[in-house]
């Protein structure tokens, strides 16, 4: 019998460069199959420091706020683990050393599915048995027609590569930015037209993440700490001056291609400044083709700052000469056709609803929609193993619903969400009748049914705090109700006030709780969105509307400021005895000394209403064209 | 200087309003000492000038001697300093603050200002050890906590420090601070006072004003003494010598109110609304307190409002005026009421006049 032996081992690190502790969570999840004696450093010495990260990273996951996500992650990485060692026990026995490297590249989302970014297995023994690889990497796409991507980009981006592969254009940059939602092909696409035009890829692969521990480590041992951009400053800076002199492609006459896939994660204003000055360096100077992939995370919460920067960084890149090609979700159709063909190559029967519905859960997500095939078809295999009856029931369970376990959320974005409580699309009369049944209500609290989920799934969707909606809400209510309908307005404005008082109770004593705060938040939008749903009666016909920021933040924040120069002011006034409470100051005080004239706070004063008067308009015009496109959208 | 200020009574002597309760304090200070102290009542009723009168009668003139401070405290709150930023008005005598301007940090301040005073206690000409004198503004604006702690250090160092507090209502003290306290109450001058008051400033400014001009000023300043004083001196900017059809200057946000107020009479419909939320936003951004708009609005609306509408309209503003207090934005609950009232007003139109 030979014996076999297989270490997994799992690091998952988000790399913060430019804060201390680089490592938000890591564990390694270890598991022999034929005896469970632990596991020694049997990982391959390829990389002594990968090594390294794997018996270092054993540490307990660190207690942060991160830990639903680590732990989903963690289920996620056990059950996987299960299954393909059912496989195995199946499989002729193997001598196979696998090392699962996912590299979280960022950990800062809610959900956490599809931020397994990478997925790389790294092989020492050849002779591998198939039916162990992960489909993903097993089905890659090797030609242009397998791609799921659509054809118009792939052709634009073929057609840009072989325009730099001919001849060097000086005038233009040699940089394409490849953008667009994670799995969705972008890399596949660039690897199967360089297969297609005979380059060669040279790829930057982003550095094993340091782990906490080894950091300490090095740093004993007087290695010097360099961070992951720095790294990558060094590395575009050798690509500038000496073009590629790789050991590995010294002598190769096919022409290169450099790829950037993952870019270094900063987190920093100034690490983003780093990167940005670095990136348009690159843009401009760079002479071999380059493609710079970029993942674009959740565009829904756009108060995120680093979201932001990315936008940013993506702007300036774009206007420092770089072309751009945005990468849209794969459709449901593509992803159907691949996954039949996958499922027919494999030779699993795999039923049509099913492919389906995958496709469909996926949300434009190919990577994930073969990973969940793939673990879909592993379900049959699983049954027998399993003894607990406790899994079994489990697994009868999911079976029951069919609920993909890694299926995509779906997102909406706020402004979506909102949409659709201002404009109150309800059924039309007919549908009502079989309701009355079973409810029997007065006729003013009578109301069609909704033509949406709930509000309250809606709000799960679009991620937003409670106080935001209702602001919003509060805003923007009023364009939405009909002309006279003065009551529906009271109503509605009676619902926003009793949201506000739940979450104004958040304050107080309930602060330090956070499950009930949690609750309040949910309770408080619910009460807004739905006072907002029922309270409009006589909803207008569906009307195009912009929906405008809350106008209340301005006028908070100008309040504030007021407040401070009528504190200032009040310390100005000359000798008096006593300190003014704040109520006197502005219902007496400051009325008088306006008729009075007198005062040098007053032309001050002036002075500032006017320049906040102009920065307000400017910039509530500058939000209300950016919430124009959010509306056209949809 | 402003006349508020200029003919501000030094003395406990020179008072003109309140000149019983002023002989009252007098009598309980003559003997160099005196009970923790409570002034309630309204709004430009004098309280403060009484204090200040009171001090001196305690001190002596070096208790005019004042200077302003803008201190930064530091708070030890268990496992984090916080800093505080305070306005005080001090002399060697007494400290005073607004410790509501602190918003929700006021609980610390109290305690850490009053341990502060304690620890450097002033010693009198006799030798023995005195006393300073805490005063606190505003102290129905503490917060319950602060007001708990106030209770606590109250009498632990009553030995070194007498407080002085200062609100416009007792019923939103502490029962247990009230109890510790000598409760004064200032009533709001009668208008003859107030009209004497000014008599008095227009004599020592050598001002003539024709008969019932006082009385117009008066009437408009709703008898508090520090806004007829500033009503006052407007007129005096504005014209002089003074003529009985003279216009009053009003507030400007007084105003403003009572053109939403009759916005609100002219037409209910939401986009009307939103145009009033818009002058609320307005009134807002100038740091008018949002219960003094509703109230404001209240008594403008009720003035042109039919007798069988006001006891239900009264009882929606008292219901929203409660709201804006357990809430958090007031915008929201002051549109409520706005919202209410249009629907109320509406559907007694139609009824009325179909």
């Amino acid at each position: 019998m030979k014996k076999v032996k297989r270490n997994v081992a799992i690091v998952i690190s988000s790399s913060d460069d430019d804060e201390d502790f680089s490592v938000k969570s890591n564990f390694t999840h270890t598991k022999s199959k034929s005896k469970a004696k632990p596991v020694s450093a049997s990982v391959p010495r390829k990389n002594p420091k990968r090594a390294k990260t794997a018996l270092l990273s054993a540490s307990c996951p660190r207690p942060s706020k991160k830990g639903s996500v680590f732990d989903e992650m963690k289920r996620f990485c056990e059950e996987f683990d299960d299954d393909f060692t059912g496989i195995k026990v199946s499989a002729a026995p193997v001598f196979s050393i696998n090392v699962y490297v996912l590299t979280v590249l960022r950990t800062s989302s809610s959900s956490v599915s599809h931020h397994c970014q990478k997925t790389k297995l790294y092989e020492t023994e050849s002779g591998l048995q198939s039916n162990n690889d992960m489909w993903i990497d097993k089905h890659r796409p090797h030609f242009l027609e397998e791609l799921a991507v659509q054809k118009k980009k792939v052709e634009e981006v073929k057609t840009w590569f072989e325009e730099r592969l001919k001849a060097a254009m000086d005038g233009l940059s040699n940089v394409l930015l490849v953008a667009g939602p994670s799995g969705v092909g972008k890399t596949a696409t660039i690897h199967a037209i360089a297969s297609n035009l005979g380059v060669k890829i040279w790829e930057w692969t982003t550095p094993t993440p340091t782990v906490w521990p080894e950091h300490l480590h090095n740093s004993n041992s007087g290695l010097k700490y360099m961070s992951k951009i720095d790294e990558f400053e060094v590395f575009v800076e050798r690509v500038r001056k000496y073009g590629l002199t790789s050991p590995t492609l010294k002598g190769s006459q096919a022409s290169v291609i450099l790829l950037v896939d993952d870019l270094p994660v900063v987190n920093v204003r100034a690490a983003y400044g780093r990167l940005q000055r670095c990136l348009t360096l690159l843009v401009q100077l760079v002479r071999i083709p380059t493609a710079i992939v970029i993942t674009n995370y959740d565009k829904d919460d756009s108060a995120d700052f680093s979201t932001r920067c990315w936008e940013e960084l993506l702007l300036s890149l774009h206007s420092a000469g770089a072309c751009k090609v945005n990468f849209n979700p794969v459709t449901v159709n593509s992803i159907k056709k691949t996954l039949t063909a996958i499922s027919r190559k494999e030779q699993r029967e795999v039923g049509a609803d099913s492919i389906d519905l995958i496709a469909k859960a996926s949300g434009g997500d190919i990577r994930q929609a073969i990973n969940s095939l793939q673990y879909l078809c592993l379900k049959p295999h699983r049954r027998p193993i399993l003894s607990s009856k406790e899994r079994l029931d489990n697994a009868s369970c999911l079976d029951d619903v069919f609920c993909l376990p890694f299926g995509k959320d779906e997102n909406l974005s706020l402004f979506h969400a909102l949409g659709k409580f201002l404009h109150n699309k309800r059924e039309s009369e007919h549908a009502i009748a079989s309701d009355r049944d079973t409810f029997l209500l007065k006729e003013k609290f009578v109301r069609f049914p909704l033509k949406m989920d709930a509000p309250e799934v809606i709000l799960c969707q679009a991620h937003g705090q409670a106080t935001t909606l209702s602001d919003f809400l509060h805003e923007n209510v009023l364009d939405f109700l009909s002309e006279d309908a003065i009551d529906d307005a009271w109503l509605v404005a009676s619902y926003l006030s009793d949201a506000n008082f739940l979450l104004s109770s958040l304050s107080g004593h309930l602060s330090r709780d956070f499950g009930a705060q949690n609750i309040i938040q949910s309770a408080a939008a619910s009460v807004a969105a739905r006072g907002v749903l029922f309270g409009n009666a006589h909803p207008v016909p569906s009307r195009w509307h912009a929906i405008r920021r809350p106008k209340l933040w301005e006028v908070e924040q100008s309040s504030r400021r007021n407040k401070r120069q009528m504190f200032n002011q009040r310390d100005d006034l000359p000798n008096s005895l006593s300190t003014y409470s704040q109520i006197v100051m502005a219902t007496e005080f400051r009325p008088s000394l306006k008729w009075l004239g007198c005062r040098a706070s007053e032309s001050f004063q002036a002075d500032d209403m006017v320049e906040e008067d102009s920065d307000s308009t400017c910039f509530h015009e500058n939000k209300l064209d950016l919430s124009d496109d959010e509306i056209e959208d949809w | 200087m402003l006349w508020v200020d200029k003919y501000r009574p030094k003395t406990l002597d020179k008072v003109i309003v309140h000149q019983d309760v002023a002989q009252n304090l007098r009598k309980l200070v003559s003997e160099g000492d005196c009970p923790h102290l409570l002034f309630y009542g309204p709004s430009g009723s004098g309280k403060k000038t009484l204090i200040m009168a009171l001090l001196r009668q305690i001190f002596g003139p070096s208790a005019d001697k004042v200077k302003v401070e803008n201190k930064i405290w530091k708070v030890d709150a268990g496992t984090r300093t916080i800093d505080v930023e305070l306005t005080t008005l001090s002399s060697t005598h007494h400290v005073e603050l607004n410790p509501s301007d602190a918003g929700f940090q006021d609980r610390y301040v109290v305690q850490e200002i009053i341990k502060e005073m304690a620890k450097n206690r002033p010693i009198d000409t006799k030798g023995k050890k005195g006393f300073k004198v805490l005063v606190l503004n505003e102290v129905d604006k503490l917060s319950r906590e602060a007001q708990h702690s106030l209770r606590r250090t109250m009498e632990k160092y009553s030995a070194s420090c007498r407080l002085i507090l200062c609100s416009n209502s007792s019923s939103k003290v502490t029962e247990a601070v009230r109890s510790r306290c000598l409760n004064v109450r200032i009533n709001a001058p009668m208008e003859e006072e107030i009209v004497s008051v000014l008599e008095f400033i227009a004599k020592k400014e050598g001002l003539q004003f024709p008969q019932g001009f006082a009385a117009r000023i008066v009437e408009k300043s709703n008898r508090n003494l520090r806004r007829a004083v500033l009503t006052f001196e407007s007129c005096r900017v504005q014209q002089y010598p003074f003529t009985n059809n003279q216009t009053i200057p009003p507030m400007d946000w007084e105003q403003y109110v009572s053109e939403i107020a009759s916005d609100i009479m002219k037409e209910q419909s939401p986009k009307r609304l939103f145009e009033v939320r818009g002058k609320l936003y307005e009134l807002l951004t100038n740091c008018i307190p949002p219960e003094i708009i509703l109230k404001r609005l209240l008594f403008e609306l009720l003035k042109k409002l039919d007798s069988e509408l006001k006891h239900e309209v009264s009882n929606w503003a008292a219901h929203y005026e409660h709201r804006m207090r357990l809430g958090q934005k007031a915008i929201f609950h002051l549109e409520a009421f706005v919202a209410k009232f249009m629907s109320i007003y509406k559907s007694f139109l139609i009824s009325t006049f179909g």
